[in-house]
């Protein structure tokens, strides 16, 4: 998946937001947000929220993890776990890249929140490449529990790909000189054909 | 030696990768002729073989048939990787350009490759026409994930009274900054007038 | 800002018989599932066209809602956005099938063939499949008019080396609900028995969980 990809699903997060307009419900296909009164806090899709904030039709609540104190928390349990902590979004990257771009003026300490979840992002992110041997040396499978979508994406492709060499190559057999089961071997694919030469 | 034409064919898609060079009428001749050759050859020692097999003595001819065959299955698959490959590039083209291509691009096929351009664009329309049961979905759009309407652009220039197209006045001053619809700037901002602030 | 209400009702109104099924926002929801299954399994798997065909009647609805609608309004931005969205989803999931269509597409019509011999349903919808046929004929067509050279009889052998998905290909994939007895084959012939628990997440090869993608137990992420 492209980050295009992952930043497009994370979009649908709901988020809190203060409207400076009113406007009765909005009747979208996703669900209905609204009705807006002006300064009363309402929920809508991160892309509704990032649009709105765009044309300063609202100011962004942060989300409550969205916290200096919180994250610190966050950061150390982090650090104590063997595991990967749950994180209190699915999409927290994502939410706070686009809010700290976006409504800096809405987040307290902004900076200091960015260095935070990025310093989240790194330990976990060590963590994974440290675990990475005991996934592909070990079993046939991987727990990759707690991780968020953009974290496993930033797995692809060459974690799952690694996998799949190794089983290959563990599945190879000295009586199976045609390879049964490959995308590369159709006898129309120039690529097996152009290895051989190089 | 026997095989070369071929890899330089396959060498040749290797080296042009996601672009399409002039049809390789020369080399396709050349693996082909080298085909039919081995062939030949094949077939006349088949035919020695069964006469000396009936005379009782001579030699054996068969290491060196399959040494012919290995070549020409693989001058065969060269062959039709060299094909394949192109035609799954023409299929990018379509996606990219429509079904009218771009006419340096046009020199470069073969007549059959031309053939089956417009076959595999009628197939698609055809196809894109049949979704849903309201005229069908362009496929070819909506490539990407949709981003924000609006983008932060700065004025360069005191431009002065611009009109959107909903017939709305904005006053374009220079290093004032705007949100506006991204449609709205993209002329102005290749004209100069506005740069495009990004975060 | 009456007419979107009002057509807005409208919407409602005519959707009412999916609403049995599900609500907009879950065929949305469902949508985006689909979208997903399809972009990491390594085969193509059973079509979504109901879902599409539902969404796709959500966006023409809000088209024509729209046109009503002055530019300035902010409800109109709003539903134009959405729009945006939901047509890349619907476009990006048809498109992904189409590739995986046309690079496997004698394997794919073999197996749909032999899924109709044992009275299966068929994975590929009805335009899918014609696009298929129409797409492995001109490839047939192709091949066989640049092999007339061939001295005896044209060599057809290259149509049985078929360009297969590696189903064994690993893939994240996230349980939906309690699964129990997933068998994870190991090389030395051995099976482990794994139990997943609601949203446990699993890197796993897809020939091990392919089923349950089917089944929608679980999806891939």
């Amino acid at each position: 998946m492209n980050p295009e990809e992952v930043e497009f699903l994370g979009e649908k997060q709901l988020i809190s937001i203060i409207p400076t307009f009113n406007s009765s419900t909005i009747h979208l296909v996703s669900g209905d947000i609204g009705p807006f009164r002006a300064s009363l806090p309402v929920n809508v899709p991160l892309w509704v929220a990032v649009n709105l904030k765009q044309q300063r039709k609202c100011k962004i609540q942060p989300p409550d993890w969205m916290d200096v104190e919180q994250l610190e928390l966050l950061k150390e349990a982090e650090k104590a776990s063997r595991n990967f902590v749950k994180m209190p979004s699915e999409h927290y990257m994502i939410e706070g890249k686009l809010l700290l771009s976006i409504a800096t003026d809405d987040i307290a300490r902004a900076d200091e929140v960015r260095t935070i979840i990025k310093d989240i992002w790194d330990i976990r992110m060590a963590k994974l490449r440290s675990s990475v041997n005991t996934l592909i040396t070990g079993k046939s499978y991987g727990n990759v529990d707690n991780l968020t979508i953009m974290e496993i994406n930033s797995m692809r492709p060459l974690i799952p790909h690694a996998m799949d060499q190794i089983h290959r190559m563990k599945m190879e057999r000295p009586r199976f000189s045609t390879p049964s089961q490959s995308t590369s071997l159709g006898l129309l694919n120039s690529s097996t054909v152009i290895s051989t030469f190089k | 030696m026997y095989g070369e034409s071929a890899c330089s064919l396959v060498k040749e898609l290797d080296r042009n990768r996601g672009t399409l060079p002039p049809y390789n009428n020369e080399l396709i001749g050349e693996v082909e002729k080298e085909i039919c050759h081995l062939i030949q050859q094949n077939v006349a020692d088949d035919f020695k073989a069964h006469e000396d097999s009936n005379v009782g003595a001579g030699l054996d001819y068969t290491a060196t048939i399959r040494t012919r065959h290995a070549i020409i299955q693989r001058n065969l698959r060269c062959l039709l990787a060299y094909h394949y490959n192109r035609l799954r590039c023409l299929r990018t083209m379509r996606w990219e350009f429509g079904s009218i291509l771009p006419p340096d691009i046009k020199v470069n096929l073969s007549h059959a490759e031309s053939n089956w351009f417009s076959k595999y664009s009628s197939m698609l329309a055809t196809y894109m026409r049949s979704i849903g049961d309201d005229g069908g979905v362009n496929l070819t759009i909506d490539l990407n994930p949709p981003k924000a309407l609006y983008i932060e652009v700065k004025c360069l220039v005191d431009y002065g009274q611009y009109e959107l197209s909903d017939g709305s006045l904005v006053l374009l001053k220079e290093s004032n900054r705007y949100f506006l619809p991204r449609a709205e700037c993209e002329d102005l901002i290749r004209q100069g007038v506005f740069q495009h602030i990004i975060n | 800002m009456d007419t979107v209400e009002n057509a807005e009702d409208v919407q409602s109104d005519e959707s009412e018989y999916e609403e049995i099924a599900h609500t907009a926002a879950e065929v949305l929801e469902l949508m985006e599932e689909a979208w997903l299954n399809e972009k990491f399994a390594p085969e193509i798997l059973p079509h979504k066209y109901d879902i599409v065909e539902c969404l796709l009647g959500q966006i023409s609805h809000v088209e024509e809602n729209l046109t009503n609608v002055g530019n300035d309004d902010l409800r109109r931005s709003l539903h134009q956005m959405e729009l945006d969205r939901l047509r890349y989803l619907v476009s990006s999931y048809l498109r992904m099938r189409l590739e995986k269509i046309e690079t496997y597409v004698y394997f794919i019509l073999k197996q749909e063939e032999e899924r109709s011999q044992k009275g299966e349903e068929n994975y590929l919808n009805k335009n899918e499949l014609e696009f298929a046929k129409a797409y492995m004929q001109s490839l047939d067509q192709h091949f066989t008019d640049r092999l007339h050279f061939w001295p005896g009889n044209i060599p057809t052998e290259w149509k049985n080396q078929l360009i297969i998905p590696n189903i064994h290909s690993f893939v994240f994939m996230k349980a939906k609900n309690e699964i129990e007895g997933v068998m994870v084959s190991h090389v030395n012939e051995e099976e482990e028995v794994v139990d997943l628990r609601t949203g446990s997440q699993i890197l796993i090869s897809y020939s091990n969980v392919g089923h349950f993608i089917k089944t929608n137990q679980s999806c891939l992420i």
